[in-house]
């Protein structure tokens, strides 16, 4: 199964590397390691000019594009959104392994999008999907070439008694949305469900889906371990 | 209303704080490791949580406002200190 998951992220990999872009902008939930109770934010913009963190044994440092991250932030708030931001955090593991696995050759830069997912009062799906919307209207106006990349879930229950038995029928039916262009439904999805579901962290693909609208997507691979749903999936966006 | 992840009272602070920093900061970590009740009296826990904190005792550290996933994390990082393998099963 591991070597599964691997050969998708080589896939991805592969994509990246075609698709040629300048910058990654990364949605990822934050397991309570780049933000503490000190200020945990619903929203937030990493606007350094890198990141570094720490997983176990591995150590990691991405540098951010500057500029982007910045134009994100200050047109966020033109927008209505909120954000906070941060130029000294811990980049989370959520970031790092999927970058560990597809980051094009030669790398670029990345901006790490903060969605709150593990502290409650979580952002509610709908803002989620929001969010993902101006996101997209803000990176078209840009003059880079951008990919968008969400990491977290699929369904999964740490340090809970449902550990072992993590939801994959809600997986499954979830990405046959995705495939089908049915994305937007998942706004309407409450905060009630996600966590019922072990999909808190589903928040960054709702943001995700909020910047793709329409776009149908591909599943590359959906691996459920004995605790950890698993999917990659790809949507071409010209 | 959260299912699984309650949101963290103010009087599980102290205690979530010395999960975090098991979970994240090896210095502390380490530090709890060669003298644990030292460690804790010095970040601020009463006798009851670092009774509880002390036998990871999961329930009893939600009961006192723990957040699930630290106490998971907490005591991943505890394990793997003694059993570096346990990461690779995680």
């Amino acid at each position: 199964m591991v070597l599964r998951v691997h050969a998708a992220y080589g896939e991805v990999k592969q994509l990246l590397q075609a698709a040629r872009p300048d910058v990654i902008c990364v949605v990822a939930g934050d397991h309570v390691e780049g933000f503490f109770l000190t200020a945990v934010p619903a929203l937030a913009v990493y606007v350094g000019s890198s990141v570094s963190g720490k997983f176990d044994r591995y150590r990691y440092t991405f540098d951010v594009h500057e500029p982007l991250a910045r134009a994100v932030l200050e047109q966020g708030i033109e927008r209505g959104f909120d954000l906070a931001y941060s130029q000294d955090l811990a980049l989370d593991y959520a970031f790092f392994v999927p970058l560990h696995f597809t980051m094009p050759e030669p790398r670029v830069p990345i901006v790490p999008l903060y969605v709150n997912v593990y502290l409650p009062p979580q952002p509610t799906p709908a803002r989620c999907y929001a969010w993902g919307q101006a996101l997209r209207a803000i990176l078209d106006a840009r003059p880079e070439r951008v990919a968008l990349m969400a990491s977290g879930g699929l369904s999964h229950f740490p340090g809970t008694d449902q550990y072992g038995s993590p939801d994959y029928d809600w997986d499954r039916q979830t990405l046959d949305r995705l495939v089908a262009g049915r994305g937007a439904e998942t706004a309407a999805l409450t905060g009630e469900e996600l966590d019922k579901a072990g999909n808190v962290e589903f928040r960054t693909w709702i943001t995700l889906l909020g910047a793709l609208g329409p776009a149908r997507g591909r599943v590359i691979c959906y691996e459920p371990s004995w605790h950890h749903g698993n999917a990659t999936v790809t949507w071409p966006v010209a | 209303m959260s299912l699984h992840y309650a949101f963290p009272p103010a009087s599980g602070y102290l205690l979530n704080r010395c999960l975090y920093q098991l979970k994240s900061d090896d210095t502390f970590r380490e530090r709890y490791l060669r003298d644990p009740e030292g460690t804790l009296r010095e970040a601020g826990l009463d006798p009851e949580r670092i009774v509880a904190l002390r036998a990871l005792d999961r329930d009893r550290l939600l009961a006192l406002g723990a957040h699930a996933y630290l106490v998971f994390m907490a005591s991943l990082r505890l394990k793997m200190a003694s059993a570096p393998q346990t990461f690779e099963r995680f």
